[in-house]
């Protein structure tokens, strides 16, 4: 309990009448790799987004370093040292892709410059070099998801909230953003992927595994005590013939 | 292209240094009226330019530094600069509570919300017998229009260090960010709401300090002048066909339509408002992003 990085404490959100979240509770430690998965509507934006300061719960708290960040704006959050990428992806279209980085560098320094250069390194990591100078709208789907990432790790974040990173990606794409994550994780960077599908590349890479369905927390642990959880199966599968109404 | 610039704005600035000594009273009025208007041009570009805020309202901080500067001369009994100068620090007090409130709101309904602004504050100001009401204020009579045109001069000159610092500066890529998307610049440590009420403070004081210079060089003002939507409009126009949110696009934009106005006034006195408004609609229709950025495409010097 003491290690934690972040603590999210029987969390529930109500939009008018509906549920997304429903007394969700979960734990993140340092370097710790964590996927959330479910299904489209299970919540996992929404629990991103109570996260980085967007979303206010209707009840429950968030704590990060043991203290309560719930109420705080985005940016304190932020500061803190919580990243986060966007599921459709936002890059800031009229500003080219260092400048795009360099805005998260700026959490750590007031001149423009050392941003600049601290986000050159970055773009560079993320594979992105040869495009420095092109503004970010110019960029294709793959492009701007490594931009989100990139953009997001110029905050040195403690903990990195990556929504659906897999999602458009080729299979060979895929292979090196699992890597990538790995690799933070060995950086001390607790990190949480929020997945739909791609269970392949969740099992590999992921410490441990929450499963949200329809907003609720159905399943928590390692990845082989995932696969044969029969409530997993249920909400992926759907429930065996013999027990449907 | 770039290397030009410099050598250019210094003997600009000699030039228009001089002007005042060699050309006749016509010129320097003329030249006088472009840098209030270029000005002007200048502080909405803070706001409306680098943070996205389309604000039909900026004229309200140039009437609150002209009725303020008014009310210290006559009253107070302020040297005129000084009086100027305290306008422009009214402006930029005032710009904070206003910007708190406004700035809540976004796209259409800021710019409709500041030209309300724009008229409140109209109201209110010509509601005391103390600043005339709606017949205007009377200021002593014998103003100094050259002092005024270097006042003007150097406020126009400040105000494009102003933008030079802003484009160059991690508050100016703030600013970018959070036009493009303020939500996301704020999961970037952005502090959104910080920033966008320091850009529109200084996008007040600029309009306050030539206020205040625009009641004396005057002496007489009215509600009408001081807050008035043609030379909020005006400014706008120049800054798009510049440029929007670049550093040199209020300038281009602003000696551009001065003069093709004046040349056209001069040559076409009937039909000038109908060439003016054609040639107005034509430029923006082969430069829709304005003149700055389609050089800089031309001579590379852009992002790709």
């Amino acid at each position: 309990m003491s290690d934690a990085l972040l603590v999210v404490d029987n969390v529930s959100v109500a939009f008018g009448g509906v549920e997304a979240l429903s007394g969700v509770s979960l734990e993140i430690r340092a370097g710790e790799v964590f996927c959330l998965i479910g299904p489209n509507g299970a919540g996992k934006t929404t629990l991103f987004n109570v996260i980085s300061g967007i979303v206010r719960p209707s009840s429950g708290d968030v704590r990060f370093l043991g203290e309560s960040i719930l109420g705080w704006p985005s940016h304190k959050i932020a500061s803190a040292g919580i990243a986060r990428t966007y599921q459709i992806v936002r890059p800031f279209g009229a500003l080219n892709v260092v400048d795009n980085v360099a805005v998260g560098a700026l959490a750590h320094t007031h001149s423009k410059r050392s941003a600049r250069s601290v986000a050159r390194e970055i773009v560079d990591f993320v594979g992105l070099g040869p495009l420095a100078r092109r503004r970010a709208s110019t960029l294709t789907l793959t492009q701007r998801k490594r931009l989100e990432v990139a953009r997001a790790l110029a905050l040195q974040p403690k903990l990195l909230l990556l929504d659906e990173v897999m999602a458009g990606l080729t299979p060979t794409e895929m292979d090196s953003m699992a890597e990538f994550i790995v690799e933070l994780g060995k950086r001390g960077v607790g990190t949480v992927c929020g997945v739909e599908h791609v269970m392949r590349l969740v099992m590999r890479i992921s410490h441990r595994i929450v499963v949200l369905d329809a907003g609720k927390n159905i399943a928590e642990g390692n990845p082989q005590a995932i696969v044969s959880d029969p409530r997993v199966i249920e909400a992926y599968l759907g429930a065996p013939i013999s027990e449907a109404p | 292209m770039r290397r030009l610039v410099w050598p250019l704005a210094i003997l600009a600035v000699i030039a228009l240094v001089v002007a005042p000594l060699r050309l006749n009273g016509y010129y320097v009025n003329l030249i006088y009226i472009t840098m209030v208007y270029v000005g002007l041009a200048y502080g909405w570009n803070i706001i409306s330019g680098y943070a996205g805020y389309f604000s039909f309202g900026q004229i309200t901080f140039f009437g609150l530094g002209a009725y303020t500067t008014g009310f210290l001369i006559n009253y107070l009994h302020w040297y005129w600069m000084l009086a100027a100068l305290g306008g422009g620090v009214v402006a930029l007090a005032i710009a904070f509570p206003i910007g708190y409130v406004m700035l809540r709101l976004r796209g259409p309904f800021f710019a409709m919300g500041m030209f309300g602004m724009a008229q409140t504050v109209r109201v209110l100001i010509t509601a005391f017998p103390a600043t005339g009401a709606g017949a205007g204020l009377f200021l002593p009579p014998g103003s100094d229009v050259t002092a005024v045109y270097y006042w003007t001069l150097a406020v126009a000159l400040g105000a494009i260090a102003l933008t030079i610092w802003i484009d160059q500066s991690a508050f100016g890529l703030r600013l970018q960010a959070l036009r493009e998307d303020e939500q996301v610049a704020g999961t970037l440590a952005v502090n959104v709401t910080r920033e966008k009420i320091y850009a529109f403070a200084m996008s007040a004081l600029i309009p306050g300090l030539l206020g205040g210079g625009f009641i004396y060089y005057l002496t007489y003002i009215e509600p009408d002048a001081a807050f008035s939507s043609r030379l909020d409009l005006q400014s706008i126009v120049m800054t798009i066909l510049g440029g929007v949110g670049t550093v040199w696009g209020p300038l281009v934009g602003g000696v551009v339509m001065t003069q093709i106005a004046e040349q056209l006034w001069a040559k076409f006195p009937q039909a000038y408002l109908m060439i003016f408004g054609g040639l107005l609609v034509a430029l923006l229709l082969l430069l829709p992003r304005g003149i700055v950025p389609a050089l800089r495409a031309r001579f590379g010097t852009a992002d790709e």
